[in-house]
């Protein structure tokens, strides 16, 4: 049997991962807050994480043992809103009214999100030193 | 009634698989905190005594998945109740799955150092004292 502790372990673990996802996520969409131009075509379209639980230990799982559920980027999908249309006759990107297509992204939006995956993130490491902490005093039950 | 030290020690070992099972539930609960959808789960002791002390008296496959003669684990998951959902429909809070964790990080201690004591005496009373 795994150890269940090395499942929550496993647990934190890919949360750090999914927690990181989005905040290198959150990074790029406020890095190209001003990118008119994509390799899709047209300006820049934020992006989005999509996260789902995803039991670490199956077999323990399928026992209905006491498993960590952990989690896993989904998907990275991107925000169909609309983009920003900003008035600028003299940009080269601007349309034939004068308008320029700027990237679908709110700093305040992005600056929330990035805020939250921190915290978490943070909570996260607290858990996995708990964890330790807890394998540390059990393996003190075989020292003389 | 004289109670022997492989009953004590049992205890005690279940006592820390039951600490264990809170981390590793409060653990996962914490790994989905922004997890659209996913609901808080909690180890519920009432529960687990109930299956301990049924399990005790007769061992039931309950589970197909259950493997016959299988001690049951102390460890009885299921969804938390009463808390409040987030818009997205998940349910984990961080300070609650926090203070989870430390609580049973702490039981985990009790009875590691409860156990520690128990295994001295043994070990002492192997060594004839000495």
């Amino acid at each position: 049997m795994a150890s269940p502790l090395r499942s929550a372990v496993d647990a934190a673990a890919s949360a750090l991962a999914a927690e990181r996802a989005r905040i290198e996520v959150a990074v790029s969409n406020l890095a190209n807050i001003e990118s008119t131009r994509s390799a899709e075509g047209g300006p820049y379209r934020r992006r989005d994480v999509v996260l789902q639980t995803a039991p670490v230990d199956s077999f323990d799982h399928a026992l209905g043992r006491a498993s960590a559920i952990g989690v896993r980027v989904a998907a990275i999908v991107e925000d169909t809103t609309a983009p920003r249309r900003r008035y600028e006759p003299s940009h080269p990107d601007a349309d034939a009214d004068g308008y320029v297509a700027l990237p679908n992204v709110d700093p305040a939006e992005e600056m929330v999100d990035m805020l939250s995956a921190a915290r978490a993130y943070q909570a996260n490491l607290t858990a996995i030193n708990l964890i330790r902490d807890m394998v540390q005093r059990a393996l003190d039950l075989g020292r003389a | 009634m004289a109670i022997d030290d492989a009953t004590i020690i049992d205890a005690l070992r279940r006592h820390l698989s039951l600490a264990a099972a809170k981390q590793v539930v409060a653990a996962g609960n914490l790994a989905n905190l922004n997890t659209p959808g996913y609901r808080a789960r909690e180890v519920s002791f009432a529960d687990a005594l109930d299956d301990r002390l049924a399990s005790a008296a007769t061992m039931r496959a309950t589970h197909p998945a259950h493997l016959a003669g299988a001690p049951a684990e102390p460890a009885n998951v299921r969804e938390a109740r009463g808390l409040p959902s987030r818009r997205d429909g998940n349910n984990v809070q961080l300070d609650r799955e926090l203070l989870a964790m430390t609580r049973a990080s702490g039981e985990f201690a009790a009875a590691q150092t409860a156990l520690a004591a128990k295994f001295r005496l043994v070990r002492y009373a192997l060594n004839e004292g000495r």
